[in-house]
């Protein structure tokens, strides 16, 4: 049962009619791992949050920096120097007091990352390199906790849902494991990763409400540059050093 | 061009077909698989998302996967920025 104010804050989603009372009510009840807190994390944190998700675990290592700012919402020009996951807490605690944040600040690798994720239903990667997102699909495979991929170069973006045992898995399709793959600073457009982050928070209240998720077996790729979504088909690879025989 | 001459290059070129690669419209042997063709096009990223005719491609399939006339190829560099 909502209480009185949930169903004020939540009045508005809980007019549509696919989500409903027992829409939010299943997001009141979920706990969900948010990896990173920059451009894309930024974003999904505070729309789930605003969107009444019960608990947030929030990872990053890093610092708020002014170069962040020009995408990286959550955070301001009062934050810089603060750890992200303190400012990002302190936001969204603001927007959402009844949101349990759990600030996790270390580097997303193997080590902890089972421990971390225990508990929660989705996985939302919000990362910025290959080697986090691998740590990330390992922990996905292992412990059968579906795993929204998103990542955005410039004017382009892209993103997938991982269903493990059922879909290909981010190893599947980057075979290199991140090796030859050098950090590059990349152009990066506020807009871009607000449209990817977006696309991959309503899969995430949608597969929490309940329902199949749509971006299963479907990279979406987006083009800022002509405004344009293009998709690609992806079956699972039986070879596949992480998921391949796992069902 | 004397006609002899324009038969001897059809024919040292091989037979080709269109393709449409990255939006873009080219010419390859009509025996071209996707591995002739990153090769031809110098696509070498072990990363790279391969896309034939809306589908992915895994890497042990791009020999397999010839190539016919219209196909449409999609190389795409992963986004790996947040």
């Amino acid at each position: 049962m909502l209480t009185r104010e949930q169903k004020d804050r939540f009045s508005r989603q809980l007019l549509i009619p696919e989500f409903g009372e027992t829409g939010q009510k299943a997001l009141l009840e979920a706990s969900v791992l948010i990896a990173g807190l920059g451009g894309l994390g930024s974003v999904s944190a505070y729309y789930l949050a605003a969107a009444g998700i019960g608990h947030l675990k929030i990872i990053d290592r890093d610092y708020v920096a002014i170069e962040n700012l020009n995408r990286q919402i959550l955070h301001n020009t009062n934050d810089l120097g603060r750890p992200k996951i303190e400012s990002a807490r302190d936001k969204l605690k603001s927007l959402n007091p009844d949101c349990i944040i759990e600030p996790i600040h270390t580097d997303i690798r193997d080590k902890g990352l089972l421990d971390f994720v225990e508990g929660c239903r989705l996985i939302i990667d919000a990362t910025d390199n290959l080697d986090a997102r691998l740590a990330l699909n390992r922990a996905s495979v292992e412990k059968r906790i579906p795993f929204i991929y998103g990542g955005i170069d410039g004017l382009s973006g892209m993103t997938t849902t991982f269903i493990p045992g059922k879909t290909a898995c981010l190893a599947c399709i980057f075979p290199s494991q991140g090796r030859n793959r050098k950090d590059v600073i990349i152009g990066a457009l506020g807009p871009v990763a607000g449209t990817i982050a977006s696309i991959q928070c309503t899969e995430a209240v949608m597969i929490l409400s309940g329902k199949s998720p749509k971006l299963a077996g479907r990279m979406l790729r987006f083009n800022g540059m002509e405004i344009d979504f293009k998709e690609t088909k992806i079956t699972r690879n039986q070879r596949c050093p992480v998921c391949g025989s796992k069902d | 061009m004397s006609c002899l001459r324009v038969e001897r290059l059809t024919q040292s070129m091989g037979t080709k077909i269109q393709v449409i690669i990255n939006g873009l419209p080219e010419a390859v042997p009509e025996d071209s698989n996707l591995e002739s063709v990153m090769k031809l096009f110098n696509e070498l990223d072990p990363d790279l998302i391969v896309e034939h005719n809306g589908k992915y491609i895994y890497s042990h399939q791009y020999k397999t996967t010839r190539l016919s006339e219209n196909d449409r190829i999609e190389f795409i560099n992963p986004n790996l920025g947040g």
